[in-house]
This record gives C-alpha cells, structure tokens and sequence, in this order.
C-alpha cells in the first residue's frame, strides 16, 4: 500500500501543477494573448499535461481500489486531476489518511 | 400498480445502467476517435500546400460572409472597379522584408467590396473595369501600424465599413495580374506564401487526448465490475 500512495501522491502533484500551468499559462497565452513567440515556448504543456493526467487516472484508481473506496470516491479522485487545485486536495487527504 | 411498477423495476436496476455504461463507453470510443482525426489532419497540414485551380470569386466567397478555412489560398478571379487605395505600412512579404504596400478598395462586379493588395511601392489607381487575379486570403487581425486618412493599420475590410458603407468580402485578395481591356498592368507585385491553415493543438496532444479518452472509455467498463467486486467482498465479510 506504501507504493501505490507514494505513487498517487506523486501523480496527484505533478497532475496539479500541469494543471495549473494549463490552465493559468497556456489557455490564456493561446485564448487572450496575441503573442505567436510566447505560444511557441509553451506548446509543451497541454501535450505533457495530457499524458501526466493519464498516468493519474492509472494511479488514482489503482490506489482508490486498493484502499476499496466507494465508486463516487473513485471517481471524485479522478477527476480531481482535470481541475487545479484540486488534486492538490486529494493528495493532502490521503497523505493525511496514509501516515507510513 | 404495485405489479407494473415490480415488472419495471429490474428494467431501471438492470438495463438502465448497462445502457448508461454503453452510452458513455461509446461516447468516450468516439470522442477518441474525433482526436485521432485532428491528430492526422494536424500531420496533413505539415505537408506543403496544393495549388487548386483558379476560380470565380463568387464561386468560394460572398460578401458579409466570414471566410471559408477551404477557400483560404485559393486563386480567385473577379472584375471589378477600384473605388480607392491605401497604403498599409508595415507588411512583411515572403522574404521577410517589411514595406509599405498599396492595397486597393475594388467594388466588385455583382456587389461587395474586396482588399486588393496590388504593389509593394507606388502606383497610381486604375480607373476602369479591371479583371484581378490572386490569392485569398484571411483578414488581419493585429494592427501593424497606425489608422489615418489613406492609411490601413491591417488588411481587414472591417475597418473601411465607417468610411465606405456597404458590403464586403471578408479577407483580402493578394493579386498576381491585372487586366484593362485585356492588357496587363505592370507594378511591381508583393508575393507571400500560401497561409498555412492552422487547426488548435499540436500532434502528440492530440495523442494524449485519445490515450485519456479510451482510458476513460476502460474506466466506464471498469466501474461496474469493481462495484460488483466491492458488493461481493462486503457480502463475504457478512
């Protein structure tokens, strides 16, 4: 059990900070911003952040069946890893109900 | 009542709910298909652009409608008369080298307005009916310089509506040739690029996306059978 919370919780933050990046870097650089050279320099964060989320998904489900959580538990720590913050959340929760 | 409603109730506790996980299962099946296809037309558009043959404005265009992405690039043609011209400072052509170019308001045959960018140095405006050639175009949208009397701060016909009110086509037309009575004018003509269409996202994150997309697709199937797992475990632990 120490792995699988170690690795979610490793997930849950490098999931957070993409999160954020995306969404308080990248969006409004793309959306807001005219600036094709400032674009360029973060192209790389929706991609990394797409595969970053997906080893998330993996790591959040395998750690919420083994600590045999309810499926709505299941599927709030999923999708805490589209929003930020809030896998920032998630992972403080279980560091705290985790203690090795 | 109470019967009908018994006979219903393995429908809704039964059927419903494999319908639900069918519904989103396949939802999220087709939602990574839709990436797969950005993440292949993204890998289209790397490739050099096709010349398509020449064609009637009228046939790609109308006025006060926003461009098509497919009529972009197009070779257009159209006749017309030039109702003025301005200069629009600051544009780069395909070298690279920035100028001043001289950008035609033609109204053309059958209605609307249309930006012809005609030369990149001094030319006087043809008088006359006048039969263009040239690239389309997307319209601007940064201002490269600023707006005054004969002056375009960016090749955008919305700008000009205040000054010449009536309809216009949305982008402007880069010309290759000009025609009066047949005979061809000679100025010194500004080349570009064909403007490479763009669609939102790069590859490997359209790559991602479907990688996520399925993954929620197995978590769908998965859901069910880790609750009947949980039910059975609770039931054995009675």
């Amino acid at each position: 059990m120490k792995g699988v919370v170690l690795r979610f919780r490793v997930m849950a933050l490098l999931a957070g900070v993409m999160s954020l990046l995306l969404w308080f870097v990248e969006l409004p650089v793309v959306y807001l911003m005219d600036a094709p050279d400032l674009e360029a320099k973060v192209k790389w964060i929706p991609f990394v952040h797409g595969y970053i989320y997906a080893f998330y998904v993996l790591t959040a489900i395998h750690f919420t069946a083994k600590a045999r959580f309810t499926i709505k538990r299941m599927i709030m720590f999923i999708l805490a890893g589209t929003l930020p913050v809030f896998s920032f959340i998630a992972e403080r929760r279980v560091s705290r109900e985790y203690k090795f | 009542m109470s019967q009908s409603k018994s006979r219903r109730s393995p429908l809704f506790s039964t059927f419903f709910p494999i319908l639900l996980v069918l519904i989103a299962f396949l939802s999220f099946i087709a939602l990574g298909f839709w990436q797969l296809d950005r993440a292949a037309q993204v890998k289209e558009l790397q490739k050099p652009y096709e010349e398509q043959p020449l064609v009637a404005l009228s046939k790609v265009a109308k006025p006060n409608s926003n461009l098509d992405g497919a009529s972009v690039n197009r070779i257009v043609e159209f006749s017309g008369s030039y109702v003025a011209q301005f200069d629009a400072p600051n544009q780069i052509d395909k070298k690279g080298v920035r100028g001043t170019w001289l950008v035609g308001l033609m109204e053309v045959d059958g209605g609307g307005y249309i930006l012809v960018v005609r030369s990149g140095s001094n030319s006087d405006l043809p008088r006359g009916d006048i039969v263009v050639t040239g690239r389309l175009f997307h319209r601007q949208y940064e201002d490269l310089s600023d707006r005054s009397a004969g002056q375009l701060s960016r090749l955008d016909p919305s700008i000009l509506v205040g000054d010449y009110p009536g309809d216009y086509y949305d982008g402007f037309v880069l010309a290759k040739s000009e025609l009066r009575d047949g005979i061809s004018l000679e100025v010194p003509r500004v080349f570009l690029d064909p403007a490479a269409p763009t669609i939102p996202g790069y590859y490997w994150q359209h790559i991602a996306y479907v990688l996520i997309w399925w993954l929620m697709a197995l978590v769908v199937v998965f859901l069910p059978i880790y609750s009947r797992f949980r039910e059975r475990e609770g039931r054995a632990k009675e």
